[in-house]
C-alpha cells in the first residue's frame, strides 16, 4: 500500500501473503459460507502466532509492540486480510488490545494481553448504538458509580465477532465524559443477539447491558477521562480499517484487469473498448487515491502527527467510497457472470461495502471534518 | 495556474543541512532578503495577461542568475550550460528559503519542458546556447504542438517542414492553443517532414525563434475572457538547419520526452517552488471553503457541511496522490507514464471540486453582489483544465493503456502512409 516499504515491511508482507495464500484463500471465505461456519480458529492462532495482535502489545506481555512498526506494520497485514477477505477477527481484537495496551494497569494489561497477543482471547469493542454517527461517537451505553464499581446500562450496536468474544471492551460516555471497561463477555446482565450481515465473512452483533455491574478493576483507565484515549484507538483502527478496504478494492481492480483483458466481445478483448478503459483509469486513479491516503493515515497515526484526525478522516471518505464505487463497477464489467453466487466479486463487494458503513460513514467522517476544521 | 496558498510560517529541513549546504542556504536566504520581491495572497502563478508579472519575472530570472545561484531551477543544471552543477539537496534547499519571495514562473515552459528536451536531445551547441538563455532570463519558451485539425492525436500534425536551397528550414502551418505565446521568444515546434512515411515517422522537431516576419501570434479570448493561449500562423518561418532538435523525422521521439516532462512538471506542481505541500509532509485543509459557507451564512447547514468535508477529502486526495506517483517514480515502483495518473486525477477532482463549489454557492455562484461574493465558485477555472496537457479522454487512454496495460482501440494499419490518412481543415480560431 505504502509506496515506500523498508526491508522488515516487505518481508512482513511477502510471509503474510504467502501464509494467507496457503491458509486462507478466498476459497476458504466460501467453504465457511457455505457450511455455514465462523472463522478458523487454527488459522487465527497461526495468524497471531505471526505476530498479528502482538505488534500492539509491550515485550513484558508477550508482544513485540518496541521493536514493531506499530500500526503501520499492522496496516501491511490488514491490506493483506482484505486481498483474501479474512473472516478472522482482526480489527476488533487489534482495537481492544491497543486499547488496554494505552490505558489499561499493570494488572490489567498483564491478564489480558497475553492472551489477546497469542490468539487464544478472543475480543469485542462496544463502542456506539445505531444512528448516523455509528461507530465514531459513544453514548450508547452509560456507567454509573454503583458501590465501589460500575452499573452499565444501554445497548451496543455493529458489534463484531461478540457472540465469539470471551473480552467486551466497553465504551460508555454520558456529558460528564468518556469511560472505558473491559469485563468478560459472559457477565450478568449481557445479551448478544446476531445481526444479519451483509458482509458474509464478518459477524455484528447488538450488545445489550441491562444493569451489568463492572467492578472497579474493570475501569480501563481513570473514570470520564477516556476521551483521548478513545480518539487514539479510533484512529488506529480507521487506519487498519482503511488499509484493508485498500486490499479489498486492489484484489479485485487486478482480476478485473484480467477479465478485461482475457473476455472477448465482438472479436476483441473488451479492456479495449473506450467505454471500459476509460471507466478503468479513473478507477486506478481512486485506488491510487485510496492507497495514498490509507498509507499516509497510518504514517500520521502511528508518528502522532497533528493532522491524524484529519488525515483518518480523509483516508476513511476515500476508501470506504471509492472501494464501494470501484468495485460495483468492476462487477458491471464481469457482466452477467458477476452476478453469480459462484463468483468471487460479491464476496469483495460485500466487505467493502460494510467496510464503507462500519466505523463511521463516509457522511459521518465529512462532518467530522467540519468539527475538526474548527467549522 | 493557481493561486497562491495563503502564506504562513515554514517549516525548514535546516537541521538536516551539510556545512556547505547550510553554508549555501544563508547566502541564499541573506541574498533573497534585498533581492526578490515578496509573494502576494493572490497573485498568480503565472498570468499572460499580465504582461507587467511577465516583464518582472524576466528581470526576477535574470537576477537569480546575475548573483550567481543558476537562475530558477538551474542548480541542478551542469555548469557549461549555466548552471551550479549541484544536486537536488541545493535546490531543494534554496526553494524552503524562497518560500516567502516571488519566484519566476512566467519560465514554467521553458524550465519544466524546453530545458530537459534540450538537454536530452541537443546537441552541445545547442545546450550551450539554448539552456542558459533559459537561466539568464533571455528566453520564454513555447510549445507548439496541437493545431487547428487536433490536439490529442498529436501525431496528426499538418504543418510542414521543408529544407530548400539554402540548407534553411521553411515552416508552414498553423499551432494553437500555444500558452503564453505573445509573451514568448522560442518555440520547440513539431512538424512533418516527410507525409509520405507513416504518421509518427515523418516528424521532426524544430528550436523556433517567435521574433521574425514569417511569424504571426494571435491571442485567443476563452470563454472566461482571457488571452492565455494563442494561435500561431506559420509562414515561410526560417530555422537554420543547427536548430533542428534530434534527428529529422525523429521528432516523435522528442516529442515524447516533451510530453513526459509536462506531466512530470504537473504532478510535482508546474510552479516549482510555489507550493507549501511540496516542502510540508502535512495535510492542511483549506481555510476557503469554511470562508465561504460562513459568508453564506450556511455553516451550519448540514448539507453544505457535507459538502465542505468532501471538498476537504478532494483537496487532500488529490495532493496525495501526486506525492505518491512521485514517490513511486523515483523509487522505480512506477514507469514514468504513471504520472498520467496524477495529471488525470488533478483534473477529475477539479471537476468535481467546481461542482460541489457551484452547489454550496448557490446563486450566489452566478451574480455577485460586489466583488467578494462570487470569488471563487461559478464557471472559474471549469473551462481550461480538461482540455489543457491532454484532454480528459487521452489522460484516461494514457493511464488504460501505458499504466494499465490495456489493449489498443483498433485505428488504421500502423505502416499506412500519413498522406493516406484523413485528417480535418486548418480553421482560423483568433
Amino acid at each position: 500500500m505504502d509506496i515506500e516499504l523498508n526491508e522488515d515491511q516487505t518481508m512482513l508482507q511477502d510471509m503474510t501473503r504467502r501464509f494467507l495464500e496457503d491458509r486462507s484463500p478466498i476459497s476458504a471465505l466460501r467453504k465457511q459460507v457455505n457450511a455455514g461456519e465462523g472463522f478458523d480458529r487454527d488459522v487465527w492462532k497461526e495468524g497471531a502466532e505471526l505476530g498479528w495482535i502482538a505488534l500492539f502489545v509491550p515485550e513484558e506481555n508477550g508482544g513485540i509492540a518496541e521493536s514493531a512498526g506499530g500500526v503501520q506494520d499492522a496496516a501491511i497485514v490488514a491490506e493483506e486480510l482484505g486481498r483474501v477477505v479474512f473472516s478472522g477477527p482482526f480489527l476488533s481484537t487489534c482495537a481492544v488490545a491497543h486499547a488496554i495496551a494505552l490505558s489499561g494497569s499493570p494488572e490489567q494489561r498483564e491478564t489480558h494481553l497475553p492472551g489477546l497477543a497469542a490468539g487464544e482471547t478472543l475480543a469485542a469493542w462496544c463502542l456506539s448504538g445505531r444512528g448516523p454517527m455509528a461507530g465514531i461517537e459513544a453514548g450508547s451505553v452509560v456507567a454509573a458509580q454503583s458501590g465501589n464499581g460500575f452499573e452499565l446500562n444501554g445497548t451496543a450496536a455493529f458489534v463484531q465477532d461478540a457472540a465469539d468474544a470471551d473480552l467486551l471492551l466497553v465504551t460508555a460516555a454520558d456529558g460528564q465524559g468518556v469511560s472505558q471497561f473491559v469485563i468478560p463477555a459472559g457477565s450478568n446482565g449481557v445479551t448478544i443477539e446476531a445481526m444479519d450481515p451483509l458482509d458474509l465473512g464478518r459477524r455484528l452483533h447488538v450488545v445489550k447491558f441491562d444493569g451489568v455491574k463492572a467492578e472497579a478493576d474493570a475501569l480501563l483507565g481513570e473514570a470520564g477521562k477516556a476521551a483521548d484515549a478513545l480518539e487514539k484507538q479510533l484512529q488506529a483502527l480507521i487506519a487498519l480499517q482503511c488499509a484493508e478496504t485498500v486490499g479489498v478494492a486492489d484484489r479485485t481492480f487486478e482480476f478485473t484487469l484480467e477479465w478485461v483483458n482475457d473476455r472477448y466481445a465482438f472479436g476483441r478483448p473488451i479492456g479495449s473498448y473506450q467505454g471500459l478503459k476509460h471507466r478503468l483509469a479513473r478507477h486506478c486513479g481512486h485506488l491510487e487515491g485510496a492507497k495514498a491516503a490509507a498509507a499516509y493515515a497510518a504514517r500520521a497515526v502511528q508518528n502522532n502527527h497533528p493532522d491524524a484526525a484529519i488525515a483518518v478522516s480523509i483516508a476513511k471518505s476515500q476508501c470506504g467510497r471509492m472501494a464501494t464505487e470501484i468495485i460495483r463497477d468492476c462487477l458491471q464489467m464481469h457482466g452477467g457472470i458477476g452476478l453469480t453466487w459462484e463468483h468471487d466479486i460479491h464476496l469483495y463487494l460485500r466487505r467493502a461495502v460494510s467496510n464503507e458503513q462500519l466505523w463511521g460513514s463516509p457522511a459521518a467522517h465529512h462532518e467530522r471534518l467540519c468539527q475538526l476544521t474548527g467549522l | 495556474m493557481q493561486n497562491n496558498p495563503t502564506i504562513t510560517e515554514i517549516a525548514t529541513t535546516e537541521a538536516q543541512d551539510t556545512e556547505e549546504v547550510n553554508a549555501f542556504r544563508l547566502r541564499a536566504r541573506e541574498w533573497m532578503k534585498g533581492n526578490l520581491p515578496p509573494r502576494l495572497p493572490h497573485e498568480a502563478g503565472n498570468d499572460f495577461d499580465d504582461a507587467e508579472l511577465v516583464a518582472r519575472d524576466r528581470v526576477i530570472q535574470k537576477k537569480i542568475y546575475d548573483a550567481g545561484f543558476g537562475g530558477h531551477q538551474g542548480i541542478t543544471v551542469p555548469v557549461e550550460y549555466g548552471g551550479l552543477g549541484l544536486d537536488q539537496r541545493f535546490e531543494d534547499v534554496f526553494l524552503e528559503e524562497a518560500t516567502p519571495y516571488r519566484l519566476p514562473w512566467s519560465y514554467g515552459n521553458a524550465t519544466n519542458i524546453a530545458m530537459p528536451c534540450i538537454l536530452g536531445h541537443g546537441t552541445e551547441e545547442q545546450k550551450r546556447k539554448y539552456v542558459r538563455k533559459i537561466l539568464d532570463g533571455t528566453h520564454l519558451w513555447a510549445q507548439l504542438l496541437s493545431e487547428p485539425s487536433g490536439g490529442s492525436d498529436l501525431a496528426g500534425v499538418l504543418t510542414r517542414a521543408e529544407r530548400r536551397d539554402d540548407g534553411n528550414w521553411y515552416l508552414n502551418g498553423s499551432k494553437v492553443w500555444t500558452t503564453g505565446g505573445h509573451h514568448c521568444d522560442m518555440g520547440l515546434c513539431l512538424a512533418r517532414t516527410d507525409a509520405s512515411l507513416r504518421k509518427h515517422a515523418g516528424l521532426t522537431i524544430f528550436l523556433v525563434n517567435f521574433h521574425q516576419p514569417g511569424m504571426t501570434v494571435n491571442p485567443i479570448k476563452l470563454v472566461m475572457g482571457g488571452t492565455e493561449f494563442c494561435q500561431e500562423f506559420l509562414d515561410d518561418v526560417v530555422v537554420p538547419d543547427e536548430d533542428v532538435l534530434g534527428e529529422v523525422n525523429g521528432g516523435w521521439k522528442v516529442a515524447q520526452t516533451q510530453l513526459a516532462s509536462e506531466r512530470k512538471g504537473m504532478a510535482r506542481g508546474w510552479h516549482v517552488g510555489m507550493h507549501r505541500g511540496e516542502v510540508s509532509q502535512h495535510i492542511e485543509p483549506a481555510e476557503r471553503y469554511g470562508k465561504i459557507a460562513r459568508k453564506m451564512g450556511t455553516d451550519k447547514d448540514p448539507h453544505t457541511r457535507a459538502m465542505v468535508g468532501e471538498l476537504i477529502v478532494y483537496d487532500a486526495v488529490s495532493d496525495l496522490i501526486g506525492k505518491r506517483i512521485n514517490a513511486g517514480l523515483r523509487a522505480g515502483k512506477f514507469h514514468g507514464e504513471a504520472g498520467a495518473i496524477s495529471s488525470l486525477m488533478s483534473s477529475v477532482f477539479d471537476i468535481d471540486r467546481t461542482r460541489l463549489i457551484s452547489a454550496m454557492a448557490g446563486p450566489e455562484g452566478i451574480a455577485a453582489v460586489d466583488d467578494a461574493s462570487a470569488n471563487g465558485v461559478g464557471m472559474s477555472r471549469v473551462s481550461t483544465h480538461r482540455i489543457g496537457g491532454g484532454t480528459l479522454e487521452t489522460q484516461m487512454n494514457l493511464v488504460a493503456e501505458r499504466h494499465l496495460g490495456l489493449p489498443r482501440e483498433l485505428g488504421p494499419a500502423p505502416d499506412t502512409p500519413f498522406n493516406q490518412l484523413r485528417s480535418n481543415a486548418t480553421a482560423r480560431i483568433a
